[in-house]
């Protein structure tokens, strides 16, 4: 955990914005920032952690010789042994392999949903923030759209009209969903930032939008935006789960820790079968806090207001 | 203030519009109609055909939604195809008091938990308390709330016996204060699960927005000047951290009805997020148009509500 | 024909009543998705008193079951449209006739009925003692008034989707059509007695006739086009049958309070009264064993896979037994042109071939690659089914006379046979690639579809897919589709080879022509078999049709083509599965649902 004391280093960084390319003392920004990550010693734990889960499951046809698909219907529902580490699931189709197969599925739909929400929340919550206005106006009001269409609704559409639900459509249909979310937080934060000093002396003496935008409000909102996108990619891997539960998932029998845990739905498999629900709720779990950790620990070590100006 | 209002509200006839004229093209664009998940061969060809005919099913899309829009701009919602004989208003209204019961539940339990534990733990980071509310913040937002249903159902109430684990009331739950508390009863486990999500999301906001503001350089201005951290907490601190907060209820009424679809599922809870899903699955549009238009209203009035309270709690914020 | 009387009302003889040549005939099936009530509710020859047990019942108490779905509060037999609908109706109404364990046709609040010379009209003798729940005496006239409803013009347009009960009635087009006032398909000679004409002779005029009746004296004055709204259709305390039980109050969504009718005319049910609660699924169990519900019966039971949790449950008996119904795997024969597709028709003589699987042996191949025994299991902890489920080598129910478990072929599973049958049949696996191409040496790729809402069935679509590439057939799997939709993509799309589906069978008749005739709807495969045609048609056709020996030797001919040609592979059947506490005593279930007697039903007293 970081100290409570939170460090002095006013010195070396001017919040009046040329702390950029300009070595001081060899270290960039982004130097220190990582500096002060790697004195999160929860954060730095969650990356170890989260890297292990990664190289698992892209290890995964290395760790098992067991097909995740593969079912055997005369050896379902078994316990652990020598031969299935975490016993077979209700199709007999080996719950470890299934762990792993599954764990990349669930990474990648919450990674990369998570960049594409990103992309699009940020760059229109920017232009909206900074701009205000009518362009704002405009944007908002586009994201309000976007935030009364029934998500369920559109899930449904989608997958009725296409053949088959793969994990880039999903991903598409989380983002281009959830981004009026991020949109309205960044946009949020930077109203309160339009009218502050530093930001009327940057435009004063001329500075361009871009520069502005990318120098004072992101790195000023990145606290929202990085606690947010942690959120945001933690919520998908158990939106994914919520999906399956209400029949909307993705498909048998492509395995992911969300539709595993939605199997294990039933009172007696809760009670009875704990393999088969522990290691996806766990996996789900553990995954989602190291990402949340990792979230705090890069807020705190990019955020200027919450540890740089203590 | 009152003109940007105004503008808003206006703003949001158009909006509706637009909105009801993408989900019933969405809708439209579904295979399927309400007829035709009935596998019945004791049902005639020739009356599914009479019926489809009767729910005007057999118009050009444009007739069908022209002929909707006339009608709901009248108040009328039309008839339930899949509720045979009853009206859209009638049912939305038999379900609409146990989503709102369980989302205030669900949102109450958020504000009064959340916000004190979230200043408690900015104010004494790396406490007891802070530590275990960040600990239960992680674990909140890392459970699925299915998931989390089942086990508090399985505990709580199958084996403990605390709480009932399905639906809003009971049949003898007598009326006036005990009726009440019979509802508050019924509403226990499906608010918590409901709430468990934005607690967790609410305390960590609250903890990192108070955690940047006492780091703030007119905070430290003002204790300088000698005021008590208490009352700089309150006059400055809460009011900017409550920024971010607002921002969240906004669209939050959006997310607990979502959430409602699965929590009232799990508890078979009798509200609009049951009746969204099945709707949905029966392709029963008059039902599926007037809840989306519902929400719809819901949500652009909270967001208008949340940009409103901007404006109060940060005096900053303008519109024009 | 083969004409049933019968001579005495067998009042007091319970259900042995396999009177001889009786029940034949006369019936006719209709395969269905949800429909259960017209059958099954009910009493049976009214015994009262007559109960013979160690301990007799006694009466007194309430009981509650669970479901997962709630109904959808339409209490009318006429507007209906769910099964859970009709869990309440199967206590609240009775039809004329019931059917008894080998589905023949028994009096019910009908007495008995005759054929006329023609077969073209059936006469019922109705009890004289049978009252609606508020007092109102149950007469000829309400079952006039019910199919005069359901043959009324506005009955379709306000959501009614029975009309087929009537459409064969004399009379019924003209009336439909709002020609006439007139509607002679059904009379009431007196006030105990009704008389149904049909325009043809009709061998299934015994279903046909069969009609929950609903009461004329509520519904007189309220037009066809209304009553859906009306309070009788939808509101607890309301809702008026001549059932053991009446409707008494519901929270809607939850739970559903039925109240004993003391004035029952099989005598005053034991039960004070029976609960509907409205549980999800996953957590039913659970609360039967903590006792705060006492059965699970209709529509689904619970799953086989907690068969092992149930049987330990020490206070609970579990009742298994054959569903009533099937679930199979489709093959798309043929398509519909797309003119035909335009006007909403099927004609077999247009059909376009699929030629993908044209081919018989094709399909007996892969009917030899699918394990189905491991689909079903051997028990608990064991296959899809834990076990709880048949095998079945024919589409008619096996409950019923008709169904034949000899001759058609039964394909067993036999890998080695399969891949013979496909080398033989020219798909070889030409590049290596594992997969077999066509006999042109094509690729070839069969493209599966499957519903979700059935949780066994979307479990068992990529296992059949592994079976079939354990063969070398090259399957393309699509992700489910859900129900409102699978129909029309079944329907109208091209590119389908294998579909999943099942169904619940009708217990009126076993005439399979519902599912599978050749311009059937719901023979999405466009099966189209002339041969077969002919013989499904014989066998609903009189006169000879009323001979029910005749019937059972053509529809075992018929199934016997079935299963050489394979419109579909029937790949299980799985059991009911009914539990309810030891308490509950006098339960009765019918071969198709559990609800049958339930006047019967008793509690024992806690302390015994």
């Amino acid at each position: 955990m970081e100290t409570k004391e939170l460090p002095k280093e006013m010195k070396m960084d001017n919040p009046q914005g040329d702390d950029n390319k300009k070595i001081k003392k060899g270290k960039t920004p982004f130097q220190l920032a990582m500096g002060r990550f790697m004195k999160n010693k929860a954060a730095v734990i969650s990356v170890v952690v989260l890297l292990l889960i990664i190289v698992a499951v892209i290890a995964a046809p290395l760790i098992t010789s067991h097909d995740p698909t593969e079912s055997n219907l005369r050896n379902i529902e078994k316990g652990p042994s020598s031969e299935h580490y975490l016993g077979t699931d209700s199709s007999g189709r080996d719950t470890f392999a299934r762990m792993l197969y599954g764990g990349r599925v669930s990474l990648i739909v919450g990674f990369s949903a998570m960049i594409f929400t990103l992309v699009i929340g940020v760059i229109l919550g920017s232009i909206a923030g900074y701009y205000g206005g009518r362009v704002d106006s405009i944007i908002m009001r586009f994201a309000d759209m976007m935030l009364i269409l029934p998500f369920l609704v559109l899930v449904l559409v989608v997958v009725s009209i296409l053949p088959k639900v793969t994990i880039g459509i999903f991903v598409a249909v989380i983002a281009l969903t959830s981004w009026p979310g991020l949109t309205r937080i960044v946009r949020g934060s930077y109203l309160s930032l339009r009218e502050q000093e530093f930001v009327l002396g940057a435009k004063a003496i001329g500075a361009r939008d871009f520069r502005i935008i990318f120098k004072h409000f992101i790195p000023n909102a990145i606290g929202p935006i990085v606690v947010n996108a942690t959120l945001m990619m933690a919520s998908y891997i158990i939106a994914e789960s919520a999906l399956s539960f209400i029949g909307f998932g993705i498909p048998q029998p492509t395995p992911t820790w969300g539709n595993m845990l939605s199997e294990a739905q039933s009172i007696r498999i809760l009670q009875n079968n704990p393999e088969a629900w522990i290691p996806p709720g766990l996996a789900i779990l553990v995954t989602v806090l190291c990402i949340n950790f990792i979230g705090d620990g890069l807020r705190d070590a990019f955020d200027p207001k919450s540890s740089k100006r203590s | 203030m009152y003109q940007y209002i105004i503008r808003r509200i206006l703003i949001f006839i158009p909006m509706l519009f637009f909105l009801t004229v993408i989900v019933f093209a969405l809708l439209k664009a579904a295979p399927g109609d309400p007829y035709s998940r009935i596998l019945d061969p004791e049902i005639s060809a020739q009356d599914l055909e009479d019926l489809r005919e009767a729910g005007g099913l057999n118009e050009s899309i444009v007739v069908q939604y022209v002929n909707w829009v006339t009608a709901a701009t009248k108040g009328d919602f039309g008839e339930s195809f899949r509720y045979v004989g009853r009206d859209v208003s009638d049912l939305i209204m038999s379900r609409l008091p146990n989503t709102i019961y369980l989302s205030i539940f669900a949102l109450a339990i958020t504000l009064i938990v959340a916000i004190p534990i979230g200043i408690y733990s900015a104010r004494n980071p790396y406490s007891p308390l802070d530590y275990f509310a960040t600990g239960f913040g992680f674990f909140g937002l890392a459970v699925p709330n299915f998931f989390f249903g089942l086990v508090a159902i399985y505990l709580l109430s199958v084996k403990l016996g605390w709480f009932p684990a399905q639906g809003y009331m009971s049949s003898s739950s007598g009326d006036g204060f005990a009726a009440f508390i019979d509802r508050l009863h019924h509403l226990v486990l499906p608010g918590l699960t409901l709430g468990l999500a934005s607690t967790a999301s609410y305390m960590r906001y609250m903890r990192s927005e108070v955690l940047s503001v006492l780091g703030s350089d007119y905070i430290r201005t003002a204790k300088a000047k000698g005021m008590t951290e208490r009352t700089v907490l309150y006059k400055h601190t809460l009011r900017n951290a409550m920024i971010p907060i607002i921002t969240l209820f906004g669209f939050e009424i959006g997310a607990l009805v979502s959430g409602a679809v699965i929590t009232e599922g799990v508890f078979t809870f009798p509200g609009i997020g049951m009746l969204l899903i099945e709707s949905i699955g029966t392709r029963d549009y008059p039902v599926i148009m007037a809840i989306t238009l519902l929400l719809g209203v819901f949500i652009l009035v909270g967001n208008l509500i949340a940009d409103i309270l901007y404006s109060i709690v940060d005096p900053r914020i303008r519109y024009d | 024909m083969k004409k049933n009387k019968w001579l005495l009302l067998l009042a007091f003889v319970l259900i042995i009543s396999l009177l001889a040549a009786c029940g034949g005939g006369d019936e006719e099936e209709a395969p269905e998705e949800d429909d259960e009530t017209e059958e099954g509710t009910g009493d049976d020859g009214g015994d009262d008193g007559e109960e013979t047990q160690p301990e007799g019942p006694v009466y007194g108490g309430t009981i509650t079951g669970a479901m997962h779905t709630a109904p959808d509060g339409q209490f009318n037999p006429i507007f209906y449209e769910t099964t859970y609908d009709s869990n309440i109706l199967s206590f609240t109404h009775n039809s004329l006739l019931r059917q008894n364990d080998n589905l023949e046709y028994e009096p019910n609040i009908a007495t008995e009925w005759e054929f006329s010379e023609d077969n073209r009209s059936v006469t019922f003798k109705l009890r004289d003692d049978v009252y609606w729940h508020d007092g109102e005496q149950f007469t000829a006239d309400d079952v006039v008034f019910t199919y005069r409803s359901i043959a009324h013009p506005d009955y379709v347009g306000a959501g009614g989707q029975r009309s087929s009960y009537a459409a064969q009635l004399v009379g019924f087009e003209e009336y439909r059509a709002g020609e006439t006032d007139e509607f002679p398909g059904v009379v009431a000679e007196d006030d105990f007695t009704v008389t149904f004409h049909y325009k043809e002779p009709n061998v299934t005029a015994l279903m046909h006739s069969n009609f929950t009746p609903i009461p004329e004296h509520i519904f007189a004055d309220v037009p066809v086009a209304e009553m859906p709204e009306h309070p009788a259709s939808q509101q607890a305390g309301e809702v008026i049958g001549t059932g053991p039980f009446q409707l008494a109050s519901m929270i809607e969504g939850q739970e559903y309070r039925l109240e004993k009718f003391e004035d029952y005319w099989q005598g005053e049910p034991y039960l004070d009264a029976i609960v509907w609660r409205i549980v999800n699924q996953d957590i039913m169990l659970s609360l039967l064993e903590t006792g705060e519900i006492d059965f699970i019966g209709d529509p689904s039971g619970f799953q086989p896979a907690d068969y092992a949790m149930v049987e330990d449950m020490d206070h609970i008996t579990i009742i298994e037994q054959r569903d009533f119904g099937y679930q199979l795997l489709g093959f798309i024969h043929n398509y519909v042109p797309e003119e035909d597709l335009e006007e909403g028709v099927f004609v077999p003589e247009n059909y376009i071939e699929n030629p993908r699987i044209s081919n018989p042996q094709v399909r007996q191949a892969i009917a030899h690659a699918i394990d189905r025994e491991a689909l079903i299991g051997d028990g608990p902890g064991d296959g899809l089914l834990h076990g709880r489920g048949e095998l079945m080598n024919a589409p008619i129910a096996p409950q019923f006379w008709a169904y034949d478990d000899v001759n058609p072929k039964e394909y067993d599973y036999n890998v080695d046979l399969a891949n013979e049958l496909l080398d033989d049949a020219g798909y070889i696996d030409v590049n290596d690639d594992g997969f077999r191409e066509d006999p042109d040496g094509n690729e070839w790729v069969l493209t599966m579809v499957y519903p979700s809402g059935n949780e066994i069935r979307e479990r068992s679509a990529p296992i059949i897919v592994e079976d079939l590439e354990a063969v070398g057939i090259k399957v393309d799997l699509l992700s489910p589709f859900d129900m409102s939709a699978y129909t029309g993509a079944l329907t109208e799309t091209k590119e389908f080879d294998l579909y999943l589906l099942g169904w619940s069978l009708g217990t009126g008749d076993p005439d399979p022509s519902g599912l599978w005739s050749a311009d059937a709807g719901f023979n999405f495969g466009r099966w189209y078999n002339p041969e077969a045609e002919e013989l499904r048609i014989a066998a609903v056709t009189p006169p000879d049709a009323f001979d029910q020996a005749y019937r059972t030797e053509v529809y075992s001919d018929w199934q016997v083509m079935f299963q050489e040609d394979l419109p579909a592979l029937i790949l299980y059947a799985q059991n009911m599965l009914f539990a309810h506490s030891n308490q509950m005593q006098g339960i009765n279930p019918s071969v198709a649902s559990f609800n049958r007697d339930n006047h019967l039903w008793w509690l024992l007293p806690e302390d015994n």
